[in-house]
């Protein structure tokens, strides 16, 4: 036996043998797969160096015969960033062995890494034809036609992946495919099946989060927000998330503590340094809430969205020159948003520039298309000029939209101070009694408001006021909108507060709260919502 | 280094020489850093060679990958034999394969297409692997060329045609054949032809299967994995092959559990990527699980299998293939193995990281570290001499470690899920404001109105200079930039040297697309007491778009009061005398003359 195998081993040149005279007995070859086992055990350990030298002397002893040498050369090569190579070493290998449906798809899935998608889908095809039944190759080919721009194709390459076999990366891909023609609820649908398959993926279940969100749906949201954050404290997206939808409950110190987290893992994100800053603003520390801002603005100067909280901030503080700075650049950067020119609007009437205070209160009605507040603050503006009969005009004009928001059942919880601000003008105007305040009072809380307001306030403070209460109600509605970038948190155990139960309600009690505190110190106010 | 005694009374000597790391679960008996090991956790084993009741490790040494392959056995501390091996091991096992007394297990090296078996550390059977069926179209070209009725050249031509098409592969004597030199393929073919054809394939891993009786000592049989993605079950005493499987792919790790005769159950990861489960009664897989990596190691604790992967995971199955659990790892996987301590009543799984660390993992949960002084590439739990809760590992720079479990050591299987990140207690760092900054907010709120009108107002100002300036510099063509659309040109001015001669280059480009610019000439202004130039006046070639011509020329500096002064520049287009471009240089203070 030791004879035997002691020539196995002799990897000696045929042709030294050669040279004895008439050998008995002629030496048995060396396998030529017979290092396969140990270039795959160095490779799927990511010990490369060692890989490719034992790669190089199998390649040379079989003077590149070696199939798999080559393949996992190949893969190496690739993972180094040498694609092109690798391309033409799968494409040898294919040559070598053209059965292999292996072969093809790395050399398909490398064309795809260069970019050439439409070769990519060739290769692919035809090693489907080697292989019906393989996920990857039906995966792949899904992936590709997403570039090529045919998401029919893509999205029935996928969904015969997904019949194949299940895998969460496909998943993700049709999911996609869906978001990127615009239909959010199919995507939900991939989504949900998704986090069925695979519970414990926490991207599936933020991503689903993020879009119960767009579509306005929080609980649900919350609740896989809150999946996600279980199985991963640190998931950052998810945390923005749900720290956003916390705040616009009025649940500051529950989301600061999951900004503490996000800010450990990540603490340079504008979103982030954003969202801590008007958790500030809530808990009315707004010298925090200033620096927090700032170092958000540093970190992205031209995120319109944080220039917009700091022109809110400020207008709050009364510091209107500097309110008028950050809201201008806003403006430059978003020309199109009413709510930006409004909150101009007020600042420029603070700094007794009436005559532009109205080019922008114009300029804030033109663009707005639902929003009351608007026009309720434009109204406002005018009863305090002296123009009453505008100012009667831009009421009803609120008073219009209003009604259509309460008719598409979009939204009937209005600001308390909005309502308040607006039935106090209606007295002035002496006009709207009858209209919707009274259809409103259907709401217990509008009624609790209209008793608290006082009976007629003098126009003097009016304007004033107006501009504050506005500032507040943009604060809240501005996050609440802007946070679609970020987002909110559901820890349920951590979250015990009813935010989860009802968002209507509790929410708006918040804010009550903390609105009508602020609203005091500088005299009580009138309040508009961007709900 | 310290010594290790086989008998686990020693322990307390232990004790005092560790004493730094009381608090570790596990007691450092032996490290070699320079043991020379190159080996993987299928080839090494624990067994009791020689029936006197203590434990042996036995190691494949892979040597330095090509040659001086060993095997060997420790003792205690020290190395016990060493005989070499002729081929890589693949795999190395120890099993009990025959009743006879005194009960001694023997080793199975599988190595090549062979299995080495020893006993008592002796060379007791070769066992080859059965050839594959070959190309019976090579064969008849073979034979032809054997009788002498093709020469060399036809038969690579034959063979060549055979291998772009056939169904079954060339042996590896064709393919050897095809790679030589036309000179060297009659004797290779006089060498060779009077053999039979043989296709050959290599093991690419190995376990053992109970026969009949789930004793610990049972007789087991072999089971091996081939690269052609067959296993084959052998007959621990005849070595015949009592079964055989086959696999879509190449298997690469193998984990066998039952009897043989009455069910049993092989869990297969392969080179594709899937995880295949085999049972009695099927030749084909009866499941399979689809990784998203490739499986780095596969252990099976209880019912359950544990896979490592190469995306940094680790994910627990059960027999069915049915997915239970998923754990993140900080690092990549070398190598698993299972921890049990059947006595405690404790399973774990042992991974080993590239991070020098090897986590012990329950189910998903991580109870206890240990750090590594290297990446540990091979690791085996078991009994090792007579003490139970050995752990042995070798390193990726060739070394040995083996710790004992303490007796006192106590995995808490604490959830790792529970409790908030550490990183919510740590205080924001919200940046502070200063007093000034306060006060500077009063200022503002009380002087709002007049700090805006202020600022409008001098930014007002400020857009007036600037635009009044801009008119000027067109105007009188100040600008180092050309307005005109007709000679759109560009200047800039060098000087260099210490003084009092000077050197002052002036670079031209003509900007425009495509168009040459002529007939241009460029002229100085400046101070005749403080400066002199040779040329004060020259024209400048034909400009072509796009290239910088340099245009140098010597100032002297006439004066040695340390002053220095302006010298303009001109462009001009003949025939006009509005310059084009003008520049303004500033000279520097000559310091050679101030020197002087």
């Amino acid at each position: 036996m030791a004879d035997d195998a002691m020539k196995t081993d002799v990897q000696l040149p045929v042709a030294t043998d050669l040279k004895k005279p008439r050998p008995k007995k002629a030496p048995d070859l060396p396998i030529l797969e017979r290092r396969n086992w140990l270039i795959h055990l160095h490779y799927i350990r990511k010990d490369y160096e060692t890989c490719k030298a034992i790669i190089k002397e199998q390649l040379h002893e079989t003077q590149g015969m070696c199939e798999y040498a080559v393949y996992v050369q190949a893969l190496i090569m690739r993972l180094e960033g040498k694609i092109q190579q690798s391309l033409e070493l799968f494409q040898s290998c294919a040559i070598l062995n053209p059965k292999s449906s292996d072969n093809l798809k790395q050399v398909a899935r490398s064309l795809f890494l260069l970019g050439k998608h439409k070769a990519a889908i060739e290769v692919y095809n035809e090693a489907a034809r080697l292989n019906q039944k393989d996920w990857e190759i039906s995966h792949n080919l899904g992936v590709c036609y997403i570039y090529t721009k045919d998401f029919k194709s893509a999205e029935e390459q996928l969904n015969l992946a997904l019949q194949l076999h299940k895998h969460d990366l496909t998943y993700m891909m049709l999911g996609k495919i869906h978001l990127l023609q615009g239909d959010t609820e199919k995507a939900i649908d991939v989504y949900k099946s998704a986090v069925e398959f695979s519970p414990e993926n926490t991207e599936l279940l933020t991503t689903l989060g993020l879009l119960y969100m767009q579509l306005g749906k929080y609980q649900k949201a919350f609740e896989h927000l809150g999946n996600s954050l279980t199985y991963d404290p640190n998931n950052f997206k998810a945390i923005l998330a749900a720290g956003s939808m916390m705040q616009t409950h009025g649940d500051y110190d529950v989301a600061m503590n999951k900004y503490r987290v996000a800010a450990y893992s990540v603490p340079e994100s504008p979103p982030l340094w954003n969202n801590i800053g008007m958790c500030f603003f809530g808990k009315k520390k707004y010298v925090a809430a200033i620096s927090c801002l700032k170092r958000a603005n540093y970190l992205s100067p031209f995120d319109w969205k944080i220039l917009y909280n700091l022109g809110l901030v400020h207008l709050t503080m009364q510091q209107y020159a500097s309110a008028f700075h950050f809201l201008s650049a806003a403006i430059n950067l978003r020309p199109r948003m009413s709510e930006l020119y409004m909150l101009l609007a007020v600042t420029l009437t603070n700094l007794d520039d009436a005559d532009n205070g109205r080019r922008s209160h114009e300029q804030a009605v033109l663009l707005d298309e639902s929003n009351p507040l608007v026009n309720l603050n434009f109204a406002v503006f005018l009863y305090n000029q002296g123009d009453k009969k505008a100012a009667l005009l831009q009421f009803q004009e609120m008073e219009r939209k209003v009604n259509a928001q309460v008719e598409n059942n979009s939204n009937t919880d209005f600001d308390p101070e909005l309502v308040e601000m607006a039935q106090k003008l209606g007295t002035a105007l002496q006009a709207g009694e009858n209209l919707y305040w009274s259809k409103l009072g259907k709401d217990s809380k509008t009624s609790q408001r209209s008793s608290s307001s006082k009976p007629s306030s003098s126009q003097q403070p009016l304007g004033t006021n107006q501009a504050l209460g506005q500032a507040m109600s943009s604060a809240a509605g501005y996050s609440k909108s802007m946070q679609i970038t970020s987002e909110p948190e559901a820890d349920v155990s951590s979250a015990p507060s009813p935010p989860t139960v009802t968002p209507g309600e509790p929410e708006d009690e918040d804010e009550e709260t903390a609105e009508p505190a602020k609203l005091k110190e500088k005299k009580s106010k009138p309040r508009a919502a961007a709900e | 280094m310290l010594c290790m005694s086989s008998t686990g009374d020693s322990g307390g000597f232990f004790l005092c020489s560790c004493s730094s790391v009381a608090s570790s679960k596990w007691l450092d008996a032996h490290y070699d850093p320079v043991a020379n090991l190159y080996t993987f956790s299928s080839c090494i084993a624990l067994s009791d060679l020689h029936g006197d009741g203590e434990n042996k490790l036995v190691v494949g040494d892979l040597g330095t990958g090509v040659c001086n392959m060993k095997l060997k056995v420790y003792r205690g501390t020290g190395l016990l034999s060493e005989s070499t091996l002729l081929d890589l091991p693949t795999g190395l096992v120890s099993f009990p394969m025959d009743l006879h007394e005194p009960r001694t297990p023997a080793i199975a090296v599988a190595s090549g297409p062979f299995i080495y078996v020893y006993k008592n550390l002796r060379p007791y059977f070769k066992f080859t692997l059965p050839s594959l069926e070959a190309n019976p179209l090579e064969q008849d070209v073979w034979s032809q060329a054997k009788e002498d009725m093709i020469d060399p050249m036809t038969l690579k031509e034959m063979l060549e045609g055979l291998r772009d098409k056939a169904e079954i592969p060339l042996s590896v004597r064709s393919l050897r054949f095809l790679m030589l030199e036309p000179q060297e393929m009659e004797n290779f073919v006089l060498l060779h032809k009077e053999q039979p054809i043989r296709r050959q394939t290599v093991i690419t891993c190995i376990g053992t299967l109970k026969k009949n009786m789930a004793d610990e000592d049972a007789v087991s049989c072999l089971v091996i994995g081939t690269e052609n993605g067959d296993v084959y079950i052998l007959d621990p005493e005849a070595f015949t092959i009592l079964y055989k499987m086959s696999l879509p792919s190449t298997p690469t790790l193998m984990d066998v559990t039952g009897q043989f005769d009455v069910e049993f159950r092989i869990t297969v990861a392969c080179r594709n990527g899937n995880i295949y489960i085999l049972r009695r009664d099927s030749p084909k897989p009866k499941y399979c699980i689809e990784l998203s990596s490739h499986p780095v190691a596969l252990v099976r604790m209880g019912k359950n299998v544990v896979v490592g992967c190469t995306h940094e995971t680790l994910h627990g199955y059960t027999q069915k293939g049915k997915k239970l659990w998923t754990a993140y790892l900080p690092a990549p996987v070398t190598t698993m193995a299972l921890m049990d301590l059947p006595t405690r009543g404790f399973q774990a799984v042992l991974v080993g990281l590239a991070n020098c660390e090897v986590h012990v993992y329950r189910d998903k949960n991580l109870v206890s570290t240990i750090k590594t002084p290297d990446v540990v590439t091979s690791i085996c739990f078991g009994r090792y001499g007579r003490e139970d809760g050995t752990l042995i590992m070798t390193t990726k720079g060739g070394g040995l470690i083996v710790k004992i479990l303490k007796r006192t050591a106590v995995f808490d299987d604490r959830d790792s899920a529970s409790g908030p990140p550490i990183a919510q207690s740590i205080r924001l760092n919200v940046p502070k404001k200063t007093k000034l900054y306060v006060d500077q907010t009063l200022r503002e709120r009380e002087n709002a109105v007049a700090m805006h009108r202020a600022f409008q107002m001098d930014l007002s100002r400020l857009r007036l200079a600037a635009a009044r300036a801009y008119v000027k510099a067109l105007e009188s063509s100040l600008t180092p930039m050309s307005a005109s659309l007709t000679e759109p040109l560009k200047m800039n001015a060098v000087v260099q040297g210490l003084g009092p001669s000077f050197k002052l280059t002036l670079n031209i480009q003509n900007t425009a697309a495509c168009r040459p610019v002529m007939n241009l000439a460029i002229s100085f202004l400046y101070d005749e007491n403080l400066y002199s130039m040779r040329t004060a006046f020259f024209k400048i070639p034909l400009l072509v778009p796009g290239l910088n011509y340099p245009i140098d020329t010597f100032v002297e500096c006439l004066s040695d009061k340390g002053i220095s002064d302006i010298i303009k520049v001109f462009v001009l287009r003949e025939g006009k005398s509005a310059p084009l471009l003008t520049a303004h240089i500033n000279m520097p203070v000559s310091e050679g003359i101030a020197l002087n």
